[in-house]
This record gives structure tokens, sequence and C-alpha cells, in this order.
């Protein structure tokens, strides 16, 4: 199907956009800022006859804190989470993350509901989210669905989501200090690239400020969906943070990866790279400490 | 009734100062619109996927690739072309910066960069060389002037 003979509907609201999809649920796909929905449909990766543009929702574009929890609404671009205040303060990660995605001309457009449906392995904002433990609310015209993100992502390219309904928040608690989580990704180059390998850790240090109590670790770009490395996270738990326990944590997150070859890299590659995220994330922690507990 | 493949919808946008009204189908994007309705050629379409950056134009104030943008997302919007950034049709400070500092080649790659750097300038007056690359990162130039372009950039800057 060419562009020219899609349909676009425009919803008033966000009731109207949730009976439009229940009315023509069949094949009718929502679109957000569509940097890559479009360029799917060009490619014809994607095929529809009806689009919704959900873009000019503005009741879907926010950002705010509720109790200790941070809210986000789907439409946000990732411009929209670079300039938050709130997310600086108490998500800085996802800020990190969202500035390595693109460029400026899709961090304009590119939301993060759309990062979630699109479910692409290399989906930036995913590993970080994946150790916040975000939890994804959905609405259709039955009513409210909250899903936790690890079970959000059923197969490559593919979510637990109704046909009927629309990611409408992501939420997570709030991460106070920059030493508490820290995304890295490995590109081709320094700009404008898309992950080869990336991988998110969220911490919570033990109180001989040389090990994690608790730690969650999630890879990106290396099997069909975004990862949690568990055997890793339960090798750090409680271990001392050495030169060999790392490395050897990150052999172990490596093996629980399961890459492809792509044009980006092959998969030995990817395997190979794993031990070095890891060994720079935790690094980047140990160092964020420091910093954090200088005067 | 659904209507016909190939039908035409009504939008309107503002487009480099002036209201604009077009009958175009609903999913045709942006740049097709401004090129092939109207005759609008500064922005180009050289990749059509989000990579080049040479089809750059400001939506509602902010840089965005008009070949990623649906007509129908654009309805009601404020569109700025690098036509738009002319002065009485003469070139303005960032244009005149180009053509000073030998920045134009080819030149297609032009219009994308005078619209990143329009934007760069109106939100950061004196971006340094970090702060222009960052800007500037989305467009690529495969003359591969980079280095008289960042020239131009920083004496548009100081020109203000």
């Amino acid at each position: 199907m060419r562009l020219s003979d899609i349909d676009v509907v425009e919803p008033r609201n966000l009731g109207d956009a949730l009976s439009v999809l229940h009315e023509r649920s069949d094949g009718m796909k929502p679109i957000a800022g569509g940097t890559d929905a479009i360029i799917r449909l060009k490619d014809r990766l994607l095929e529809t006859r009806e689009l919704l543009d959900i873009s000019g929702l503005r009741e879907l574009r926010y950002i705010r804190k509720e109790g200790s929890t941070v809210c986000i609404g789907a439409l946000s671009t990732y411009s929209d989470i670079i300039e938050s205040s709130v997310l600086k303060s108490l998500c800085r990660v996802l800020v990190e993350a969202s500035k390595t995605i693109g460029v400026l001309q899709l961090q304009n457009r590119a939301t993060i509901g759309g990062n979630l449906a699109n479910a692409s392995p290399a989906g930036d904002t995913i590993p970080p989210l994946f150790t916040l433990g975000a939890t994804i609310t959905a609405l259709s015209h039955k009513g409210m669905r909250r899903i936790p993100i690890e079970k959000f992502f059923l197969d490559y390219r593919t979510v637990d989501l109704k046909p009927d309904e629309l990611i409408t928040e992501i939420s997570f608690e709030a991460v106070e200090r920059p030493c508490d989580a820290t995304f890295l990704k490995l590109g081709l180059r320094e700009a404008h690239f898309i992950s080869v390998a990336s991988l998110a850790i969220w911490a919570r240090w033990a109180n001989d400020r040389n090990s994690f109590s608790d730690i969650r670790v999630a890879l990106g770009a290396v099997a069909p969906v975004v990862i949690r490395a568990r055997k890793c996270e339960d090798f750090l738990r409680n271990r001392r943070l050495g030169e060999e326990a790392v490395w050897e944590a990150g052999r172990i997150a490596s093996s629980e990866s399961s890459p492809i070859t792509d044009v980006r890299g092959s998969a030995d590659y990817r395997r190979a790279v794993i031990p070095s995220l890891l060994y720079e994330a935790v690094h980047k922690l140990v160092e964020s400490r420091r910093a954090w507990e200088r005067p | 009734m659904k209507e016909p493949a190939g039908f035409e919808k009504r939008f309107w946008f503002k487009l480099n100062g002036r209201q604009v009204f077009v009958s175009v189908p609903p999913a045709h994007t942006l740049l097709e619109v401004l090129r092939e309705k109207l005759d609008v050629t500064g922005p180009k379409e050289d990749c059509g996927k989000g990579e080049c950056g040479a089809c750059t134009v400001l939506m509602n104030r902010k840089p965005v690739l008009s070949c990623l943008v649906l007509i129908s997302q654009a309805n009601g919007a404020e569109i700025i072309t690098s036509e738009g950034f002319m002065k009485d049709g003469s070139p303005d400070f960032v244009q005149k910066a180009f053509v000073d500092n030998g920045a134009v080649q080819c030149g297609h790659c032009i219009p994308g960069f005078i619209v990143s750097t329009e934007a760069l300038l109106s939100r950061n007056p004196n971006p340094g060389l970090d702060d222009i690359k960052i800007a500037l990162a989305g467009n690529v130039c495969r003359c591969t002037g980079y280095a008289s372009i960042i020239r131009a950039i920083q004496d548009a800057a100081r020109s203000k």
C-alpha cells in the first residue's frame, strides 16, 4: 500500500481515539511521532489502510511526580524527557538514554510510548525502564490495564497490546541519585546511531559502599527482546566489587544473551562486548558514587 | 463509507508566515506537500528515512524531518523552511555567513543546515563547538564541508 492510499484519522481527544479504535480495530494502526512507523510504511514493513494519528493528543504529554512515583505520558517526546526538570532530578538515567537516541530532529518528534509499542530490541529507553521496574498503562474503551514492562514484550517486535488499546502512561519509582542507575550503549560512531549493544543497571548500594545489596541489569540489542541478565544479577548481589568479580559478572551476562549477526555487528562481537559494557557501567556507578559523596 | 483509494483531504498550516490550504492525500509527507504542491524546494529528499537531515524544517519552532511528518500531523502547525528566514528577499545573517565562509559546496544539504543553525542560534546565541556539533549531528554533508560549515555558524553567532 502506498502512503497516498492510506487514510489518516485525527481523533479530537483520547476518548474519541479509543472509540474509533474500538469501532475499527481491524487493520487500523495508531501512529505517534511516526519517526519509525513512517519509514516502515514507506518500506512496506508495516501495512495498514488506516492510521489513527494520536500525535496531537495533548493529554498524553506530561511528566510529573506523584508521591515517589514518576509518571510519563506516552506521547512525551525525547526532547520533553531531556528537558524535564522532574526527570533531571528523579531519573537522570532516562534523560541520558534519551540524549543518545537519534538526533535533535528525531528527538523532537519521537515519543516514549512509540519506542515501547515499536518494540525494537535496540529501543534505547527499554533497558533503563526494565531496570527501573516500570509499569506500562494501556487503555481501551473497556478500561485500563497495568502491565509490568518485562511482561509487555512477547517476542521480536511483538507486544502485549490489543488492537483497541493505546499506551497512555509509563510509571516507575524515582531514582534520586545518579549513582543508583546508569545506561551505556555501544554504536559504530559518535552520533545518530542505533545500538549494537546496550546495557542498563539499577542498583541499591550496600552499607559497605563496595557492593550492591540489590541490582538489576538489562541488555538491549543482544536478543529478540530486551532481557534481564538475572544470573549476572545473582552473581553480583552482595559481592565485593573487585576487578575479577565484575569481569566474571560480565561473562555471565554475555552467556545470558542470544544475539544475531546483522549490519551493525556480528553475534560474536556482541557477545564479546557485553563484559566491557558491564565493567564500564559498574565503573561509572562507582565513580558517580564517589562524586556524590565528595563534599 | 470508506473513501476510495487516492482520495484527498483538506489541510491548512502556516508556512513561512502565511496561511496555506492544500488538498492532498492525508498520509502524504509534509516534504512531498512542500515540494510538489507548494513549490517550496528548499527542503530536499535525500534518504527519506531520517538519516540525512536535508529535509529539516521548523515545526512549531523545533527542527523536525519533513520526510517523517505526515501532512495530517502538520495540520494547523507553524512551518518554517530555509526560505522563511530570508529578510526582504535577501539572505539573513546565517545564510550570509554560509556564503561568506565558503560553507556551500554542491549546496544540496545547505537548506537543512540553515534551518538547524537558525534553531540552534535562536535558543543558544553563543554556542560552543560541542553545542554546534550536537545541534548539527542530524545534518549530513557528503561534500564533507563540515569545517567551513562550523566556521560559518561561529561567524553567524558573532555577527548577530
